[in-house]
């Protein structure tokens, strides 16, 4: 998703600290196979894509917000400035964000949807926890 | 062939008739009977406020429900239902006859019944119809006023804004929104609006409207009344269920009604089903059968009934309550149980920020969830949708509850950790991927 614009807090990528700033991991779109966000639309403003990403077309959003409680992974976001919904698009198919990590945290392949993150935001988060209860 | 009739052309029926196609690819005969041309009432607020034109308020066109091979009754109205003979009746007298049928004739707005409710320049802001009346009413410079302050109110509230009216909200609840959020989230909600200049008078029964020399005269049980060009009664919806009462199809008698339903969406009859507003469907989180009138639940329960019509064999998980408005950037949500008295209840109050968070919780399970902010603070979070998913699965959240506790506003390490991600992924309405919202080649070329 390209705003055309240098903002990262407009960024559809959030990335989470763990473990005190020690160790992150970048949160996005899983492009799941309900797609809530287009199916909760009340104008079909999210398409599927060439590159089977769920995508807002900007000229029929109007900008309800439905999208965003209909997503339970809250990756919809809001444009204030624009007044539309925006979210991952993988870019068309070739993501810029990929591109641009140095460390290959990010990189793009073909593969079944599934829940990167949860076993490592499981391990990071023990000691949290358990300072937390103590 | 199978005959299938669709009564209502709203969201409902048009996610039914959409599925249909997506399922039999045009292998049956659908049948549409709708009072009015189908449009989304969601997008409305956005034809008031002039950011879309009235084309893009309408969800399907004449050629669009040709080429998915729909017949169309658009301006009849359905008059009787007979479940016996399988006939609906129009007001015209013509009957039209069905295999099955989905009843989804939605809600229409109530006014108050107070002297003056139906008098010139007091609307209703509902149908298309009473779009194009406020447009023509609230007008640069001119003075509104909105009786009821609940969604409906609240999702036009910045359109009157745009136009360049003076809005004044009157409410019978001693505060705004009673019916979306807390105390705590209305009082913040509240001032953000008198410092955008939305002049509010809450606990105010309204008795009467006049018209005095060309103006709105509202009197009040107590207090000075106030003088109008406009009056917008945002004051509920009644479900359009009258035209069933001699049809034998089990109703609620309680609270909301509606049409009892199973969990295929059908009513005591085999052959009709009910969607949307109309019909008493099962609440995912407690399992209570409930109207939830959210355009949300008329979506999914719409596309669950036309997997059905269409063949299929598909039990509905059941519908979340939420709801999302902004007023003057800022956001306020809420989800699920958001009001429920026997939950635990974590609540966050940022007031430098207008920032608020409420988590309720049954044992383990999240249940319900509130989040207010201006859009600057909430956008950048993944929060809202987070909130929703976390409630939707029921995650066990046992481990996270004291963190939780002591900061309301920290709900992403817990979604993560929780798995919560695993466990939407294979999560579907009708138990296969979406399709886009397009024409299926399939219907086209047959």
């Amino acid at each position: 998703m390209q705003t055309g614009t240098f903002q990262p807090a407009k960024s559809v990528i959030r990335v989470s600290p763990f473990e005190g700033y020690t160790s992150y991991a970048p949160y996005t779109c899983t492009q799941c196979a309900e797609g809530w966000c287009m199916t909760a639309c009340p104008v079909g403003a999210i398409q599927i894509n060439a590159a089977g990403a769920k995508d807002v077309l900007d000229d029929k959003c109007v900008g309800c917000k439905l999208c965003t409680i209909a997503c339970p992974y809250g990756t919809m976001f809001f444009d204030s400035d624009s007044y539309k919904a925006y979210k991952c698009n993988l870019c068309g198919g070739a993501p810029a964000c990929a591109e641009a990590c140095p460390t290959q945290a990010i990189t793009f392949e073909e593969g079944p949807t599934r829940d990167w993150l949860g076993d490592f935001a499981a391990q990071r988060t023990v000691h949290v926890l358990a300072r937390e209860i103590a | 062939m199978a005959r299938h009739l669709i009564i209502g052309g709203g969201t409902a029926g048009l996610n039914a008739i959409r599925t249909i196609r997506e399922e039999d690819g045009g292998g049956s005969e659908i049948t549409l009977v709708s009072m009015e041309r189908p449009y989304s009432r969601m997008v409305l607020p956005y034809y008031l406020g002039e950011t879309i034109s009235e084309s893009h308020v309408f969800t399907a066109t004449p050629a669009s429900l040709a080429a998915w091979k729909v017949k169309t009754l658009i301006g009849r109205k359905a008059t009787a239902l007979n479940v016996k003979a399988n006939t609906l009746t129009l007001d015209d007298g013509s009957a039209v006859e069905y295999d099955d049928c989905l009843i989804a004739t939605g809600s229409r707005a109530a006014k108050p019944p107070i002297p003056g409710a139906d008098g010139p320049g007091v609307h209703s802001f509902w149908t298309l119809d009473e779009a194009r009346k406020v447009i023509a009413d609230v007008t640069p410079g001119s003075r509104v006023v909105m009786v009821g302050a609940g969604f409906i109110s609240f999702t036009i509230l910045n359109a009157i804004l745009a136009r360049g009216a003076k809005l004044t909200i009157v409410e019978v609840a001693p505060r705004i929104l009673p019916r979306m959020v807390d105390d705590a989230c209305a009082a913040i909600v509240d001032r953000w609006l008198r410092r955008h200049g939305v002049e509010i008078r809450a606990g105010a029964t309204l008795t009467k409207v006049e018209e005095v020399k060309g103006k709105r005269k509202l009197s009040f049980k107590s207090g000075a009344p106030i003088v109008a060009d406009a009056v917008i009664m945002a004051t509920g919806i009644r479900t359009n269920l009258e035209w069933l009462k001699d049809s034998g199809l089990e109703m609620a008698q309680d609270g909301q009604g509606g049409i009892v339903v199973d969990d295929h969406l059908r009513s005591s009859v085999k052959s009709v089903y009910a969607a949307g507003d109309v019909a008493r469907g099962k609440n995912l989180v407690t399992g209570a059968a409930e109207v939830h009138a959210i355009e949300p639940t008329a979506q999914e329960h719409g596309r669950v009934v036309g997997a059905n019509m269409a063949g299929r064999d598909l039990a509905y998980r059941g519908s979340l309550l939420m709801n999302i408005v902004e007023v003057c950037h800022l956001d306020v949500a809420s989800f699920g149980g958001w009001d429920d008295k026997g939950a635990e209840v974590f609540t966050g109050v940022r007031p430098e920020r207008s920032q608020y968070r409420k988590l309720l919780f049954r044992g383990g399970r999240l249940t319900g969830a509130m989040i207010c902010g201006p859009a600057e603070d909430i956008w950048t979070t993944n929060d809202v949708g987070i909130l929703k998913g976390l409630v939707q699965t029921g995650s066990d959240l046992s481990a996270w509850k004291a963190h939780l506790a002591r900061d309301p506003f920290d709900v992403k390490p817990a979604f993560m950790a929780t798995r919560t991600t695993a466990a939407l992924l294979p999560q579907t309405i009708l138990g296969r991927p979406s399709h886009s919202p397009s024409l299926p080649q399939s219907v086209a070329t047959r």
